[in-house]
């Protein structure tokens, strides 16, 4: 079943130094899967996530063909629409929680916000709920991290706090932009696995912006590789590693690898005539 | 006789009137010309030795010697000649109202070094900018150019060592490469001595010929570079972490 569908879906900024077309024309559907985006910085691969939730500002322009979400015409729905489906259908993790957390707020008070404020929950039921879904992400002592300002929290714990936020209202659609890059190895596998498990668990449909290859292709099961605004190539991601494509060749073969040899990294083309 | 030698070495913080001990009695010895790598997760205390051999974290315990002399505290300008650093963000570590040019004459002017025009123009040259670049401010720039900004600023009073704090984790995999592929360069020409931290195995590995591993401030494991590829790790937590990089291998 389709969850979301997007065609021809173009965005645009007017600037002083004329037209940027940040996004060029993609089409993409999703069911209740969990879809990669890849790219290099610049490639359009959060302003295609950000479009979504139509959370592009101005002068920033969304243009598509269609982009439809369980029946709902997303470029049609008005604003007050949307606001409606940010957070409780369609929820989006940011990638740096240093900057996407309050941080005058403790972390309770921003957890229970949502659920006070949009759900005219009490007090006692929504530090109930907030303290489960902590639980949910796997933080050890969630009475002690409600307390806490962001600045007392590492990244890998604010990281979880924003997942654990996202999925409060059991959103059907979760767009993850980088949740993982500002975390170590060993704390991405722990965050990687609790967003598995809700995916698997909740029927979730997953959009995850990425620019680690390795990452998406052991993840996810099917890659959209963007450069420049476009997608260059789609393959399903256990194929990643084999991938056709020039520039999601240059992309794998630059990564170093252990044990290879010490002879500069190939460096990308962004030259050839599939990049125009 | 060891270029950088930390013996024993300790930094405790006080945090909210505890003492909390980042780094707990870590010796290491870096010959010159050698690549040296510091691997842990997050909290283990590898960037705060390389703040430690800076100034910039608190000693506790044991000795620091770079050259067979210990530092002088405050480190001094003799120091900032031979150490110099690259931090994890260039976003946070370009002062954002300073142009490149003033960021990179900045370190000729405090140790007195003359004929900074051509100095600039050369230390854009060695890291692979344009000429241009010099009166652009950071926020002009993309992530690599700033990083490379940034090693260019490092290189500016010519230091024999360089201390890299996961000079490439908020780069690109594109843009890590070119920056890789300019650290070994610049390595090379210059015969400089690097001292690395990184929590990916695969950089360091790339980068370096040996290989201390980290865990909750004390040295778990060293390594060389070979025994990391045939994962000939001794402990536990060194084999956790190589299984958690196993995408990273050659073959993968």
């Amino acid at each position: 079943m389709t969850l979301l569908s997007v065609e021809n879906l173009r965005v645009t900024f007017d600037t002083e130094a004329g037209v940027v077309e940040a996004v060029r024309g993609v089409s993409f559907s999703l069911g209740r899967e969990r879809l990669g985006i890849v790219g290099e910085s610049g490639s359009g691969k959060t302003q295609t996530g950000r479009s979504v939730l139509r959370l592009i500002r101005p002068p920033g322009r969304i243009e598509a063909d269609r982009m439809n979400f369980d029946g709902i015409d997303l470029i049609k729905a008005s604003e007050r629409d949307m606001r409606a489906l940010r957070g409780p259908r369609i929820a989006m993790v940011m990638q740096d929680p240093k900057y996407s957390l309050n941080p005058v707020m403790r972390v309770g008070q921003q957890l229970m916000e949502g659920l006070r404020r949009r759900d005219g929950m009490g007090k006692k039921e929504a530090h109930a709920k907030a303290i489960e879904a902590l639980a949910a992400v796997q933080i050890r002592d969630p009475e002690r991290v409600m307390d806490a300002w962001p600045h007392e929290l590492s990244g890998g714990m604010g990281q979880r706090v924003m997942i654990a936020m996202m999925l409060i209202p059991n959103p059907d659609l979760l767009i993850a932009d980088e949740p993982t890059s500002a975390l170590d190895v060993t704390v991405q596998a722990e965050v990687l696995s609790i967003l598995d498990n809700l995916v698997r668990t909740r029927g979730m449909g997953l959009i995850f912006i990425s620019h680690d290859l390795r990452l998406v292709s052991r993840f996810c099961d099917r890659v959209l590789v963007m450069f420049k605004g476009k997608v260059v190539e789609e393959l399903p991601a256990r194929d990643l590693m084999k991938a056709q494509h020039p520039y999601t060749q240059g992309l794998l073969n630059c990564l170093p690898r252990i044990g290879g040899p010490r002879e500069p990294l190939p460096a990308l083309d962004r030259n050839a005539d599939w990049a125009r | 006789m060891a270029l950088i030698e930390i013996e024993n070495l300790s930094v405790t913080f006080t945090a909210k009137g505890r003492p909390v001990r980042a780094v707990k009695g870590v010796s290491l010895a870096v010959e010159q010309g050698e690549s040296y790598g510091l691997v842990g997760e997050s909290g283990s205390g590898k960037s705060t030795i390389l703040r430690a051999i800076c100034g910039l974290a608190p000693v506790s315990g044991g000795t620091i010697r770079i050259g067979g002399q210990p530092l002088p505290s405050p480190r001094g300008a003799d120091f900032s000649r031979r150490v110099q650093m690259v931090f994890q963000d260039p976003y946070a570590s370009l002062h954002p109202r300073h142009t490149i040019d003033r960021t990179l004459s900045e370190p000729l002017a405090i140790h007195g070094i003359g004929n900074t025009d051509q100095r600039v123009t050369q230390a854009l040259k060695d890291v692979g900018l344009p000429p241009n670049f010099r009166f652009r401010f950071p926020h002009q720039l993309s992530g690599g150019q700033r990083q490379r900004v940034a090693i260019a600023r490092a290189l500016m009073l010519e230091p024999s060592i360089l201390l890299l704090d996961e000079p490439t984790s908020a780069l690109d995999a594109s843009v890590q490469a070119e920056t890789l592929n300019l650290l070994n360069r610049l390595c090379a020409e210059r015969g400089l001595t690097f001292l690395m931290v990184s929590h990916d195995l695969a950089v360091i590995d790339h980068m370096c010929d040996r290989i201390l591993v980290m865990q909750h401030g004390q040295a778990v494991e060293e390594l060389p570079r070979e025994a990391l590829a045939k994962a000939e790790m001794k402990t536990d937590y060194a084999r956790s972490l190589f299984a958690a990089s196993a995408d990273r291998m050659l073959d993968a």
